[in-house]
C-alpha cells in the first residue's frame, strides 16, 4: 500500500514537472527567434500558399524575415481593431478589400510610399493612399456541364433570384465576395432591387457555408449553378485536372454585377514597429517580381501592367465588368444591414 | 472486509474550507469570469433597443430552433447509443467483448469536423439537420459510452442481486437499480455532448446547419464590431445555463462512494441468446458508420489530387505544436480544476456550489468568444502575455475546465471523506491528508482527465488561431487552413496525423476510465 501510493506521488510530481517543461518548451522557439533577429509580422487573410510564395521571394530579395499569421481576412481585421495601436501586426494582406478599408476608415493604416502607389493604376487603390490592391478576380457563375448548357444561363445575376431557378443556384451569404456583390448591386440597381434579389435568393436558392463547398456541390451534380469567384474553379481544376471536371465557369459580362471585379488588398499599420521594412514589403508586392509570385500561385489577375498569369484566364479586358472599384465598395457594412433586412443574417 | 459501500444521506462537511483551497479555487474562478464579463459588457453596448431588436428577430428564432433541435436530438441519441453499447459490452455475453470495448471508443479519435467532411463529401443528403444529427451522434456517443461503461464496471453488483432476489426482472433491475447508479456518469457524458453541440462550429459549417455558434462566427466575419456576436453569445450563454442546471438536477442527491478497490466478484452477464446476431450486427454497423466512413474518405483524399506532398519539415512543427500545447494545456487545466472539484465534493456552502457550477456556464461558448475576451483583456491590461503560449494555455484552461471537473469529480467522489478524516484523526493536517490519502487514490482519475483534455485541446481550432504565437501551428490549424484554401488532399495528411496522434490519448483515456475501477 505504502509502495503503491509512493509511486503515484512520484507520478504526480513527474506530471507537474512535465507541465512546466511543456509550457517552457512550447514558448522557447518563439522567444529565441524574436531575440535573434528583427522580423516583420504579417497578418494574412489571402490564400496561404500565395502569401508564402510572395514572402519567400521578398525574403530572398531583401534578407528581411516575415512571420505570417494566417486567418480569415475579416477575423484578422477584427483582431487588429481589437488590438488597436498595440497590434503586433506590421502589414495586413487581405483576401478582399472591405476588411482593409475597415482598418483605413478607423485610421489604423499608414500612408503608402508614392513609389509603391504609382506601380498600380489609381482605380485599384485607396483614394487616401492607405492601401493598394494586389491582385484581381472576377465573380462568375459555376455550372455543372451535364445539368445545364451555358446558353441557358441568364443574362444578369439578378435573374437567379427568381422562381425559375428554384433549387438550382448555390450562394454563400457569409463570403466576403458575396458581400461585395451585394454592395455592387445596391450601387448599380438601388436598394429595393438588392433586397428583392436577396429575398429571392433566400426563397429559391441554396445556402452554402463556403465558396469551395458550393463549387464542389456543382461539381458533384448536387446543384446546377453557384455564384462564386473564378479562382475557386481554377483551384479545383489544378487539383483534379480541368479535363476531369464536370463543372465550368460562365462570365456574366455585360457590365452586370454578376461580372464584378474584386481585389485582394494590403496596407501597412500605422502602429507598425518596423515601418521601413513594412513599406518595403508593400513595394515588393507591387513590383514585377512580387506580382509574378502572386499570380503564379493563384489564378488571379495581376494589377501591374506587363505581368502575365500562367493560368488560362479569360483576358482581363474582355471581362466587361461593371464600373465599380474597391474604393466604391468601401468596408461592406451596408451589405450586412441589407442581409439582415432580407433575413439572411 | 470484501466490500463496504457507503451511500446516501451522510451530510457534507459543514466546516469552512481551508484557506489554501479557497485561494487556489479563486484562480480558475477569476479566469472563467473574464469571458462572462466580456460578453455582458459588449452586449450592453447594443443598448436595450439593440438587445430587444436582436432577440425578437425571425432570424434569432430560427437559430434558436436549430440550436435546440440539434443539441437535444444529438444528446438523446448519443445517450441511448452510449448506454446501449456500454451495457452490451460490459454486461452481456456478446462475443468479442474485449475487442468491441476498444472499437466502441475509437470514434473519439476522429474529430467531428473530419467526419463531417467525409459525410458531406458523399452528397447533399447529409448536408442538413438530419445529416448533422446523424454525423454528430456518431462522433459523440463515446463521450457517453465511456463513463457509463466505467460506471457499470465499478458498480457494486450487490444492489442488483438484491433487486433480482426481490423478484424484479432484468429490465426493472436495469431501469431502477443499474441506471440510477450510472446516472452521474450518464449525466456528465450527456452534458458534455450537449455543450459540444452548443459550441460546435467546423462540423456544422460543413453540414450546412446554422446555429448560434455558426451565427456568431458569421457576425464576427461580416461586421467590424463585435456587438452582434456578443449578443448572440449572450443568448448561447443562457442556453448553456439551462444545460448545466439540468445536469446538476440529475446529479443532485446522488452520492455513491465505496471503500476498497472492489470485490472479487464478477457481475453476472446477461445472456443474449437469439439476440446475439442482431446485437453483433448493430455493433458492426455502428463501427462502420462512425469509423469506416471517415477513414475511407480520408484515405481517398490521401491518394487523390496533387496538392499533397508534404515533407517532414512541414508536418513536424504541426505535430510538435499539437502535442506540446495540448499536453501543457491538459496539465494546467487539471491543476486548476482540482481545487474546484475538492471544494465541491468535500464542502458545502455557497462558495463550493458556485465554484462547481460557474465553469459549466461557459462550456457552451465557442472558443472564438473566449479568445476574443482574452485578446481584449490581455491587450488592455497585460500586453506582455498577448500572443504568447501562456495566454493560449489560459484559453485552453477556460475552455476545458468543465471537462476536467467532470472527469475528476467521478474519481474524487468515490474516495470517502472518512478516509481523509481518519488520516486527520491520526494527526495530519488537511493539506497533508489530501496529499497522502486523496491524491494517490484519484491518480487514475487524473490520468483519464489528462488524456481526455489533451484529446479535446488537440482539436481546438478557433482559440488557437487567434491566440497562438505567430510562428506556432498545430495539426488542427493546418487542416483548417488547407481546407479553407480548398486543398483537401493537402489537408488529408494533417487530418490523418491528427487522428493518429489522438489515438494516444484515446487509448490512455479508455484504459484509465475502464480500469480505474478494475479489480487489482
Amino acid at each position: 500500500m505504502a509502495h503503491s501510493s509512493f509511486g503515484r506521488r512520484q507520478f504526480l510530481l513527474g506530471s507537474a514537472t512535465l507541465a512546466g517543461a511543456a509550457v517552457l518548451g512550447a514558448s522557447a522557439p518563439a522567444r529565441l527567434l524574436a531575440a535573434q533577429q528583427q522580423t516583420l509580422t504579417l497578418y494574412n487573410g489571402q490564400h496561404k500558399k500565395t502569401t508564402a510564395a510572395v514572402v519567400r521571394a521578398f525574403t530572398n530579395a531583401t534578407g528581411i524575415n516575415v512571420d505570417i499569421r494566417n486567418g480569415h481576412s475579416s477575423q484578422l481585421a477584427n483582431q487588429i481593431i481589437e488590438e488597436g495601436e498595440r497590434s503586433p501586426a506590421d502589414v495586413f494582406y487581405s483576401e478582399e478589400s472591405p476588411p482593409v478599408v475597415a482598418l483605413a476608415n478607423r485610421g489604423l493604416l499608414a500612408r503608402l510610399q508614392p513609389q509603391t502607389l504609382e506601380q498600380i493604376p489609381p482605380r485599384y487603390r485607396a483614394k487616401d493612399d492607405t492601401w493598394t490592391g494586389i491582385s484581381a478576380r472576377s465573380r462568375v457563375v459555376a455550372y455543372n456541364t451535364k445539368m445545364i448548357s451555358p446558353d441557358e444561363l441568364p443574362a444578369s445575376v439578378l435573374d437567379f433570384a427568381t422562381e425559375a431557378w428554384k433549387g438550382k443556384v448555390a450562394y454563400v451569404p457569409t463570403s466576403g465576395a458575396f458581400q461585395e456583390q451585394i454592395i455592387a448591386i445596391n450601387l448599380l440597381k438601388g436598394r429595393a432591387a438588392t433586397l428583392k434579389w436577396l429575398s429571392g435568393l433566400k426563397a429559391y436558392g441554396q445556402q452554402y457555408n463556403g465558396n469551395m463547398s458550393a463549387l464542389r456541390a456543382v461539381e458533384s451534380g448536387e446543384i446546377a449553378t453557384a455564384l462564386i469567384n473564378d479562382y475557386y474553379w481554377y483551384s479545383l481544376a489544378s487539383e483534379f485536372g480541368s479535363e476531369n471536371l464536370s463543372s465550368a465557369i460562365f462570365h456574366q459580362g455585360n457590365q452586370d454585377p454578376g461580372a464584378l471585379i474584386t481585389l485582394s488588398a494590403a496596407g501597412v499599420l500605422k502602429s507598425a514597429k518596423n515601418m521601413a521594412a513594412a513599406q518595403k514589403l508593400l513595394s515588393f508586392m507591387v513590383s514585377a517580381a512580387g506580382q509574378q509570385a502572386v499570380v503564379d500561385s493563384v489564378a488571379e489577375y495581376p494589377l501591374r501592367a506587363g505581368v502575365e498569369s500562367p493560368y488560362p484566364l479569360k483576358p482581363f479586358d474582355e471581362l466587361d465588368a461593371p464600373d465599380i472599384t474597391a474604393a466604391d465598395l468601401g468596408d461592406g457594412a451596408d451589405a450586412l444591414t441589407l442581409e439582415r433586412e432580407a433575413g439572411l443574417a | 472486509m470484501s466490500l463496504l459501500t457507503l451511500t446516501g444521506t451522510r451530510p457534507l462537511n459543514r466546516a469552512l474550507p481551508p484557506w489554501w483551497l479557497i485561494a487556489t479555487a479563486l484562480v480558475p474562478i477569476a479566469l472563467i469570469a473574464l469571458p462572462l464579463v466580456y460578453v455582458v459588457t459588449r452586449a450592453a453596448e447594443a443598448g436595450w433597443d439593440g438587445i430587444r431588436d436582436e432577440i425578437f428577430r425571425a432570424y434569432t428564432y430560427s437559430l434558436l430552433t436549430n440550436t435546440l433541435v440539434l443539441a437535444i436530438s444529438v444528446t438523446l441519441a448519443a445517450s441511448i447509443i452510449g448506454v446501449a453499447v456500454a451495457w452490451c459490452v460490459e454486461r452481456t455475453d456478446l462475443p468479442g467483448r474485449q475487442i468491441w470495448r476498444v472499437v466502441a471508443s475509437l470514434p473519439l479519435a476522429v474529430p467531428a469536423f473530419v467526419s463531417s467532411f467525409a459525410w458531406s463529401s458523399m452528397g447533399s443528403q447529409f448536408q442538413n439537420m438530419a445529416g448533422a444529427i446523424l454525423v454528430l451522434t456518431l462522433a459523440s456517443y463515446p463521450l457517453v459510452y465511456l463513463p457509463v461503461a466505467a460506471a457499470l464496471r465499478g458498480m457494486d453488483t450487490g444492489f442488483e442481486d438484491v433487486s433480482r432476489s426481490l423478484g424484479r426482472g432484468p429490465w426493472h433491475t436495469f431501469f431502477f437499480t443499474i441506471l440510477p447508479q450510472a446516472r452521474p456518469a450518464l449525466g456528465g457524458g450527456a452534458l458534455l455532448v450537449l455543450s459540444h453541440m452548443l459550441a460546435e462550429f467546423g462540423a456544422l459549417s460543413l453540414l450546412r446547419v446554422q446555429t448560434f455558434t455558426t451565427a456568431i462566427f458569421a457576425s464576427y466575419e461580416l461586421r467590424f464590431d463585435n456587438v452582434s456576436a456578443a449578443l448572440q453569445a449572450g443568448i448561447l450563454l443562457i442556453l448553456a445555463l439551462f444545460a448545466a442546471y439540468t445536469e446538476m438536477r440529475m446529479r443532485a442527491g446522488t452520492r455513491h462512494s465505496r471503500v476498497g478497490r472492489g470485490a472479487a466478484r464478477q457481475p453476472s452477464l446477461a445472456t443474449l441468446g437469439r439476440a446475439t446476431p442482431a446485437v453483433m450486427f448493430g455493433q458492426i454497423v455502428l463501427s462502420l458508420l462512425a469509423l469506416g466512413v471517415p477513414l475511407t474518405a480520408l484515405a481517398y483524399w490521401l491518394f487523390i489530387g496533387n496538392s499533397a506532398g508534404h515533407g517532414l519539415s512541414e508536418v513536424w512543427p504541426a505535430i510538435w505544436g499539437s502535442s506540446t500545447l495540448s499536453i501543457a494545456g491538459a496539465l494546467v487545466t487539471t491543476l486548476l480544476a482540482l481545487p474546484l472539484v475538492l471544494l465541491a465534493t468535500r464542502f458545502n456552502g455557497r462558495l463550493a456550489r458556485f465554484a462547481d457550477r460557474l465553469p459549466y456556464i461557459i462550456h457552451g461558448l465557442p472558443g472564438l468568444v473566449i479568445a476574443l475576451a482574452l485578446v481584449f483583456f490581455s491587450i488592455h491590461y497585460v500586453p506582455a502575455v498577448y500572443q504568447t503560449v501562456l495566454l493560449l494555455i489560459v484559453a485552453y484552461a477556460v475552455l476545458a475546465l468543465p471537462l476536467a471537473q467532470t472527469a475528476l469529480r467521478a474519481s474524487i467522489a468515490l474516495v470517502p471523506p472518512r478516509l481523509e478524516e481518519i488520516s486527520r484523526s491520526l494527526g495530519r493536517g488537511p493539506f497533508k491528508a489530501f496529499l497522502s490519502v486523496t491524491l494517490p487514490n484519484i491518480a487514475p482519475g487524473i490520468g483519464a482527465a489528462l488524456a481526455l483534455l489533451a484529446l479535446e485541446l488537440m482539436r481546438e481550432l478557433t482559440a488557437t488561431l487567434m491566440l497562438a504565437p505567430t510562428d506556432v501551428v498545430t495539426l488542427a490549424t493546418e487542416v483548417w487552413s488547407h481546407t479553407n484554401d480548398a486543398e483537401y488532399a493537402a489537408a488529408a495528411p494533417f487530418a490523418a496525423l491528427l487522428i493518429l496522434v489522438s489515438a494516444v490519448p484515446v487509448y490512455v483515456f479508455t484504459r484509465r476510465t475502464l480500469e480505474a475501477y478494475e479489480i487489482t
